[in-house]
C-alpha cells in the first residue's frame, strides 16, 4: 500500500501514548522492533473478552484459543475474560481437551456469569418463574435489553464492565479485544476505552447488524443497538468479520471507516484432521458423518433424512451404508431432547445415528472412522461455518446441504469431491448422496490430494498468524499508523503478510 | 438404586420418551412417570418400573372453577396434588424431573416437600443430577422420614395465598353454581359490584370472581352483565374500557353478539385517542387494535343471519370516523411518484400476491404465465417467514401509522417488500386483508398497485387499515360489494382514490356443460352450506311448499357441514336445520351429498340451483349450476335487497325472486315440462359462459392488467 493512500484519520482514536516515545521516522520501523523497545520496558498486555473460550465446547473456542495463543507467541502478556466454566454445563457442554492447547501463560478469569433461562435447576426457580415460565423469561428478556440491547446477555454488562477496568487496574492493558457473540462484550470494551483510553478491536466474527440467517439487516441505524455499534465502529482500532460478505455489509454500513473492517476467516485445525482418509469397505458399509451443531430447521432435517432413505434405496453401494450425526443439539431442559432428536431417531432403521458431540481430541479420530461428510448449514450468502474448513482438509466426498448462494459454497468452488448445492431440492441431494458414495470408491490419489491443496491455505494457524500480527502491531501504533487500506487477510495474501515495511505499513493486509 | 419420577404437563413425544427413559436407565435409576400421556402412543416397551397416566389436556382444562384463570403449570398441579399413586411417589424420588414447562410447577411444588430429592428440568439435567448424587453423602433416614412433611416456608407461603385470596375465599363461598344460575345470584351480585365507595382494585377483583364464577355456572350473559356494570362503577377510563371490552369479548368468545359492544369500542377509541395524543403510540395502537378486532368479529357479521354492519353501516362505523386514533390510520399518505406506464420493449413484470389463499388466482396466473407480453412472479407470503412475521401483524401496521410511519417495523416491510415492488411494473393484490394493508405501508415508488376485493373483507376490519391513496386500481367482484365498502370507507370517494372496477371472478364455466339425466328437472340443489349465512333453510322451506303441490321435488344439499362452536347463533341454527332434516331426510326429500372435489358431476342431478343466501359477493356456485344448465332460483339478498346494486342487478331478470313461495311459482313455472326446463336451464348456461366464463372474462382482466390493445 502505497504511503499516500492514507486516509484521513483525524476520527480515529488518540492512541494512548507509547511507552517509547515516536518511532522512528517515517513510522516503518518493524513490529519485532517496536516489541523490542516495549520488553526493555513491560510485555503489552491484552485484555481478551472472549466468552466461549476453551474449556467451553463451542465452535468459538478454536479460533478464541488460537487468537490468545498467538498473541502470546508474539510476546504480549494475555489476560482471557470469560465465565465459569461450570456455566457451560447447561448450556454446550465442556471439553476439557479443547484447554490442552491453550499457551500456559495466559491468564484466564473466570466471571461467575452463567445463563439463568438456562438453569435446570428446579430449586434455584423462584414461584412465579416456574409457575409461568413463559412470562418470566419474557420479562427477563425486557429486563435484559434495558440494560444492553442484547436479550440473553444484556444483564451481564455491570459484571463484564467492572472485570475489565479490574483487570486494567491490577495490569495495565495495551489492547482490548472482543470477541462477539455475546455482544454485551461491547459495553465492556466502550467503559475501558472511556474511563482508561485503552483502544479496542472487535473480532465481530458473524457481524451484529446483519442477519446472517436470514439475510438483510438484524436492526436499523437509529435503534439502540443500531446507536451502539455505530458508537463502537467509530473507534474501533479494527473489525474482524469471518467472510467478504459480512465485511462488505459493514464497509457499505460504515464507509467511514471500511478501511478497519478485515476478513478474517475461521479455518481449520491441522490436529482435527486425520492423516490421510481411510478406505472405503462395500461390505461393512459405508459410512458417512455429520459434525457440528444441530441447529438447522425440522424441515432441513426431513428432506436429509428423506434424501438419505432415496439413496439407499436407489443406489445399491449405499445399502447397507450408515450416516452417523455427531455434535450438540438443543441447550438447558431440551438438550437432546427436541423434535430434531425425534426425526434422529425415527430414522434408525435407515441406518442413522446420533452418537453426541465429540471432545476435540477426538475429532480426528471420528473423521477417521467415516467414508463421507454431510454438510448441513443454516443461512446463506451470509454464512460460512467453521466445519466447511475442517471437512474440506479431511479430503473426504462432502455433499452440502444448504442454500446455493452460501459462503461455504464461495469456499468449497473448485474442491473436485465436492457435491455442489442444491439447497433442498430432495432429488439433487438423492443423486449427491449417490454420488459421494461413488466417489469413496473411484476417487483418485491425485482427486484426494487435490482436495487436500484446496485446504492447505486455510490453517488456522496461518490465517490466524496474520490477522493477529497485524492487530498487535496497530496497538503499538502511532495513531498516524493506524490502517488505511481496505483489505482482507485471506490465504491468498500469505506473500504479502510476511512483516516487510510496506506490509507493516499496510497494516499487514493487502488490498 | 435412584428413583426418578418424571412428570409430564404435556404428552411428550413417544421417541423423547423412550430415549430418556433409555438415558436414565442407562444411569441404573428406577423410573416412575405421570401426568399427561396418551397411552396409545406410548411405546410398547417404554421399560419404566410404574406408571399413572393422566388425561392429555390436564394443562389445557380447568380442574376446578378456580381453574378457569389459573396457568397451564398450575392446572396440572392442582390434577395431580391429589392423587394417591403420586403421593406415594414423590416422597421416595431422588431426582424429581419436570418433561416439559407445564410440569414445571408440579414439580417445584413436589420438591418444596421432599427436601432431599434433586428437582431437574429435562432429562439431560436429570441425567447430570444422577451423577452428582453418586459424588454426595446419601441423605440421613430422619431427612428422608422427614420428606412429606410440610416445610415452615410451605406454611408461611401458604397463609400468604390464604391471606391474599381472602376476597375470593368470601366469594367462593356465595358464588356456588346453583345461586350463579339464578335470577336471585345475579341480582345479588349485580348490587355488590355496584356498591359505592369501593375501590376501584376491589370492585375489579370482586367482578372478575363473580365474572368467572357465572362462566364457570354456564352464564356468559351473566359474566357479561357483571363485567358491564361494574365498568359503569369504575372512575378510570382505561380501567373501565378494559373491562367492558372484556365483558364483549367473553360473550363473542361464547359465540354471543354483545349488547354493549358499541360502549365498548367508543371507551377504547376514546382511551386509544387520549394515548395518541400524547405519543403513547404503542399502546394506542393496542386499544384501537382491541376496538377494530371487537367491532369486527366473524360472531357479529359472518356467523349469524344478520349484521350490524349491513343493517347500518354507516352508524356501525361511525364511532370510528370520531375517534382519532382511527382516522389517522386511515388518513391518505398518497405516493410520490405516479405509477410508470406499461413498459415498452419488454414484458411487463406482474407481481401477484396473496396470502396462503390463491383460490381465486389459478386461471389468472396461468393465463398470464403463458402470455408473451408477461413475466409473472407470484408471492404467497404466507409461505415465506419473513414477510408472514410483517404481514399478518395488525398491531405494528397500527403503530407505524400513528407514529407517523417511522416505526422499526415499517423499516422491515421497507427491507422486505421493497425488493418485490422494485422488481415489479405492477403488482396484483389478492384479498384486500392484511396483504394490502402491507403493499400500502410503503410508497411504491413507479410500480402499478392493483388490489381485489372479494366479499368478506368488506364486513372485515382490513379496509381501514389500507391506504388506497396507494392503490391505483381496486377491483370488486360485484357492484353491491362496492356500494357497501365505499359506504363504509370514505377513503373510496376522496380525490386521490383508486379507479374502482368490476370483474367477475375467473372461473372455467365450460366445464360444468355436463348432459342432464331427466330426473333433475325436479331435483333442486344448493352447493355450499357450511355457513349460517348460505341458509340452507329458506331452501328447505322452498322445498315445503313446494312439495304441498308436487311430492316429486327433493333438495340435494353439497358441501361440508356449518361448524356449531363458531357463535351460538350458529349453534342454534344448526339444531333448527338439523329437525328440518330428520324431518325430511327419511323420505329421501332432502339428501346431503357432502363436500366434493367433482362439483361438475354433482351438478349434473341438480335441475335447478338455488342461492339462498342472506348475502353474498357473486356466488360463484349459482353461477356454476347456471352454466351446468340447471335453472338458477335466486333469493333476493337480505343484506343488499332494496339497495341499488343487488342480486337483482347482478343477475338477469327472473332469476331473482323475493319470497319463497315467489321461489316456489317459478320452479313450478320453468319445470312445468322437461322442454321448458332444459330451455331454461340453456338459457341461463347461454347467460352463464357468455358473461362470467374466463374466456370472456380474461379480456376484460386483460384490459385493466394490459392496457387497451393488449388482450390475448
Amino acid at each position: 500500500m502505497p504511503d499516500n493512500a492514507k486516509t484521513d484519520v483525524s476520527h480515529l482514536p488518540v492512541l494512548p501514548s507509547p511507552p517509547v516515545s515516536a518511532s522512528s521516522g517515517n513510522g516503518h520501523s518493524s513490529y519485532s522492533a517496536r516489541l523490542g523497545r516495549r520488553d526493555e520496558r513491560v510485555r503489552p498486555h491484552l485484555i481478551y473478552l472472549a466468552i466461549g473460550f476453551p474449556p467451553a465446547a463451542k465452535s468459538c473456542a478454536y479460533r478464541m484459543r488460537e487468537t490468545a495463543n498467538q498473541f502470546r507467541r508474539l510476546g504480549w502478556d494475555v489476560t482471557v475474560v470469560t465465565i465459569a466454566a461450570a456455566s457451560w454445563e447447561r448450556d454446550s457442554g465442556l471439553d476439557y481437551t479443547l484447554s490442552e492447547n491453550v499457551d500456559p501463560g495466559i491468564e484466564i478469569v473466570e466471571l461467575p456469569l452463567a445463563r439463568e433461562d438456562l438453569e435446570t435447576d428446579i430449586r434455584k426457580f423462584s414461584e412465579e418463574r416456574a409457575l409461568r415460565p413463559d412470562k418470566w423469561l419474557a420479562r427477563l428478556r425486557k429486563r435484559e435489553q434495558t440494560i444492553f440491547p442484547e436479550p440473553v446477555f444484556g444483564g451481564w454488562r455491570g459484571t463484564l464492565e467492572q472485570a475489565v477496568v479490574d483487570v486494567h487496574r491490577r495490569h495495565p492493558a495495551d489492547l482490548l479485544l472482543a470477541s462477539c457473540v455475546p455482544y454485551v462484550n461491547l459495553a465492556a470494551a466502550w467503559k475501558l476505552w472511556k474511563e482508561c483510553g485503552v483502544p479496542y478491536a472487535v473480532d465481530f466474527r458473524d457481524g451484529w447488524s446483519i442477519d446472517v440467517v436470514n439475510g438483510g439487516e438484524a436492526f436499523t441505524p437509529d435503534s439502540e443497538a443500531g446507536v451502539w455499534e455505530r458508537r463502537i465502529m467509530d473507534h474501533c482500532l479494527s473489525l474482524w468479520v469471518v467472510n467478504d460478505p459480512i465485511a462488505e455489509h459493514y464497509r457499505a454500513r460504515y464507509p467511514h471507516v471500511a478501511d478497519r473492517v478485515h476478513v478474517v476467516r475461521n479455518g481449520y485445525d491441522k490436529d482435527s484432521v486425520p492423516a490421510r482418509p481411510r478406505k472405503a469397505d462395500l461390505d461393512a458399509g459405508l459410512t458417512f458423518g455429520y459434525l457440528g451443531t444441530v441447529n438447522y430447521s425440522r424441515q432441513q432435517l426431513s428432506v436429509v433424512l428423506d434424501a438419505w432413505r432415496a439413496a439407499r434405496q436407489q443406489e445399491p453401494m449405499l445399502r447397507n451404508a450408515k450416516l452417523d450425526i455427531r455434535g450438540h443439539i438443543g441447550a438447558g431442559a431440551s438438550r437432546e431432547a427436541n423434535s430434531l432428536t425425534e426425526l434422529i431417531r425415527d430414522a434408525e432403521q435407515d441406518g442413522v445415528s446420533f452418537g453426541g458431540p465429540v471432545r476435540k481430541a477426538e475429532v480426528a479420530d471420528t473423521y477417521a472412522g467415516w467414508d463421507a461428510l454431510v454438510l448441513i448449514l443454516i443461512g446463506g450468502r451470509y454464512v460460512t461455518s467453521g466445519k466447511v474448513y475442517e471437512y474440506m482438509a479431511t479430503g473426504l466426498p462432502i455433499v452440502s446441504v444448504h442454500e446455493i448462494d452460501h459462503d461455504a459454497s464461495r469456499v468449497l468452488t473448485g474442491h473436485p469431491l465436492w457435491s455442489g448445492a442444491f439447497g433442498l431440492d430432495e432429488m439433487k441431494l438423492t443423486n449427491a448422496f449417490r454420488e459421494a458414495a461413488r466417489a469413496t470408491l473411484e476417487a483418485t490419489d491425485t482427486e484426494r490430494a487435490a482436495v487436500r491443496a484446496h485446504a492447505d491455505p486455510f490453517t488456522r494457524e496461518g490465517l490466524m498468524t496474520r490477522a493477529v500480527q497485524q492487530l498487535a502491531e496497530y496497538a503499538l501504533s502511532d495513531a498516524r499508523d493506524l490502517p488505511v487500506n481496505n483489505a482482507a487477510v485471506h490465504p491468498s495474501d500469505g506473500a504479502a503478510t510476511g512483516g516487510q515495511s510496506e506490509a507493516v505499513r499496510a497494516g499487514g493486509v493487502n488490498a | 438404586m435412584t428413583e426418578v419420577l418424571l412428570v409430564a404437563g404435556t404428552p411428550p413425544q413417544p421417541g423423547i420418551l423412550a430415549g430418556a427413559v433409555r438415558r436414565l436407565r442407562e444411569k441404573g435409576a428406577r423410573i416412575y412417570l405421570v401426568g399427561a400421556l396418551n397411552q396409545d402412543e406410548l411405546p410398547a416397551d417404554l421399560g419404566v418400573d410404574g406408571l399413572y397416566a393422566l388425561p392429555e389436556a390436564i394443562a389445557k382444562t380447568p380442574h376446578s372453577r378456580s381453574g378457569l384463570r389459573a396457568a397451564p403449570g398450575e392446572r396440572v398441579w392442582a390434577r395431580l396434588r391429589r392423587e394417591p399413586w403420586l403421593r406415594e411417589r414423590y416422597r421416595s424420588a431422588d431426582v424429581l424431573v419436570a418433561m416439559d414447562a407445564h410440569a414445571i410447577y408440579t414439580v417445584w411444588r413436589l420438591a418444596q416437600r421432599n427436601r432431599t430429592a434433586d428437582a431437574r428440568y429435562g432429562v439431560a439435567a436429570a441425567v447430570q443430577a444422577i451423577a452428582e448424587r453418586k459424588t454426595r453423602p446419601a441423605p440421613s433416614p430422619l431427612q428422608r422420614w422427614t420428606n412429606g412433611l410440610p416445610t415452615s416456608e410451605i406454611v408461611r407461603q401458604g397463609v400468604s395465598r390464604l391471606v391474599q385470596a381472602a376476597p375470593h375465599v368470601a366469594v367462593s363461598a356465595v358464588t356456588a353454581r346453583p345461586l350463579m344460575r339464578s335470577k336471585i345470584g345475579t341480582q345479588l351480585w349485580l348490587t355488590a359490584v355496584q356498591a359505592p365507595r369501593m375501590p376501584d382494585s376491589l370492585r375489579a377483583k370482586v367482578a372478575h370472581q363473580v365474572a368467572d364464577s357465572m362462566a364457570w355456572a354456564g352464564r356468559p350473559d351473566g359474566e357479561a352483565l357483571i363485567l358491564n356494570a361494574t365498568a359503569r362503577k369504575l372512575s378510570q377510563p382505561a380501567a373501565r374500557a378494559g373491562m367492558l371490552a372484556e365483558a364483549a369479548s367473553q360473550q363473542l368468545k361464547a359465540g354471543i353478539a354483545p349488547h354493549d359492544l358499541k360502549p365498548a369500542v367508543e371507551a377504547l377509541l376514546s382511551v386509544a385517542d387520549q394515548r395518541h395524543r400524547v405519543d403513547e403510540n404503542a399502546a394506542a395502537a393496542n386499544l384501537l387494535n382491541r376496538a377494530m378486532t371487537l367491532a369486527f368479529d366473524r360472531v357479529l357479521h359472518i356467523d349469524q343471519l344478520t349484521s350490524p354492519l349491513a343493517q347500518d353501516p354507516e352508524g356501525f362505523i361511525a364511532p370510528f370516523r370520531r375517534s382519532l386514533t382511527a382516522t389517522t390510520v386511515a388518513a391518505p399518505r398518497g405516493r410520490l411518484q405516479p405509477a410508470a406506464p406499461p413498459p415498452t420493449g419488454r414484458p411487463l413484470r406482474l407481481l401477484i400476491a396473496t396470502s396462503a389463499n390463491d383460490n381465486f388466482l389459478k386461471l389468472i396466473r396461468a393465463h398470464y404465465e403463458a402470455h408473451p407480453g408477461v413475466e409473472v412472479r407470484f408471492v404467497d407470503l404466507a409461505a415465506n417467514a419473513a414477510l408472514k412475521k410483517v404481514t399478518w401483524a395488525a398491531k405494528s401496521m397500527l403503530e407505524h401509522r400513528l407514529s407517523a410511519d417511522e416505526t422499526a417495523y415499517g423499516a422491515k416491510v421497507e427491507e422486505r417488500l421493497r425488493p418485490h415492488l422494485d422488481w415489479a411494473d405492477t403488482v396484483f393484490v389478492d384479498w384486500c386483508v392484511a396483504p394490502a394493508a402491507l403493499f400500502t405501508m410503503i410508497d411504491p415508488g413507479t410500480t402499478r398497485i392493483i388490489a381485489r376485493l372479494h366479499s368478506y373483507e368488506a364486513i372485515s376490519r382490513w379496509p381501514h387499515m389500507v391506504d388506497f391513496s396507494r392503490i391505483d386500481d381496486l377491483i370488486f367482484v360485484a357492484d353491491h360489494i362496492k356500494d357497501l365498502t365505499t359506504t363504509l370507507v370514505p377513503q373510496l370517494q376522496a380525490a386521490d382514490a383508486p379507479r374502482t372496477h368490476v370483474l367477475d371472478n375467473a372461473m372455467d364455466l365450460r366445464g360444468f356443460q355436463i348432459d342432464k339425466p331427466a330426473e333433475a328437472r325436479f331435483q333442486l340443489g344448493m352447493v355450499g352450506i357450511n355457513q349460517v349465512a348460505k341458509d340452507p333453510r329458506w331452501a328447505i322451506e322452498v322445498l315445503r311448499l313446494l312439495r304441498r303441490q308436487d311430492d316429486r321435488y327433493r333438495l340435494l344439499l353439497v358441501g361440508g357441514e356449518m361448524n356449531p362452536d363458531v357463535s351460538i347463533a350458529t349453534r342454534e341454527y344448526l339444531k333448527a336445520f338439523h329437525q328440518d332434516l330428520a324431518e325430511l331426510e327419511p323420505s329421501g326429500a332432502v339428501r346431503r351429498l357432502g363436500p366434493t372435489n367433482d362439483v361438475p358431476k354433482m351438478l349434473t342431478d341438480i335441475g335447478v340451483i338455488i342461492s339462498s343466501s342472506v348475502r353474498e359477493g357473486c356466488h360463484c356456485g349459482l353461477m356454476e349450476g347456471a352454466a351446468s344448465a340447471a335453472v338458477p332460483v335466486v333469493r333476493d339478498w337480505p343484506f343488499f335487497a332494496g339497495r341499488p346494486h343487488s342480486a337483482r342487478t347482478l343477475y338477469p331478470e327472473g332469476w331473482v325472486i323475493g319470497t319463497p313461495e315467489e321461489a316456489v311459482e317459478r320452479i313450478l313455472t320453468t319445470t312445468a315440462t322437461e322442454e321448458a326446463w332444459r330451455s331454461a336451464g340453456r338459457a341461463a348456461s347461454e347467460h352463464a359462459l357468455r358473461e362470467w366464463d374466463w374466456s370472456v372474462v380474461k379480456h376484460r382482466f386483460d384490459r385493466l392488467i394490459l392496457g387497451d390493445g393488449q388482450t390475448s
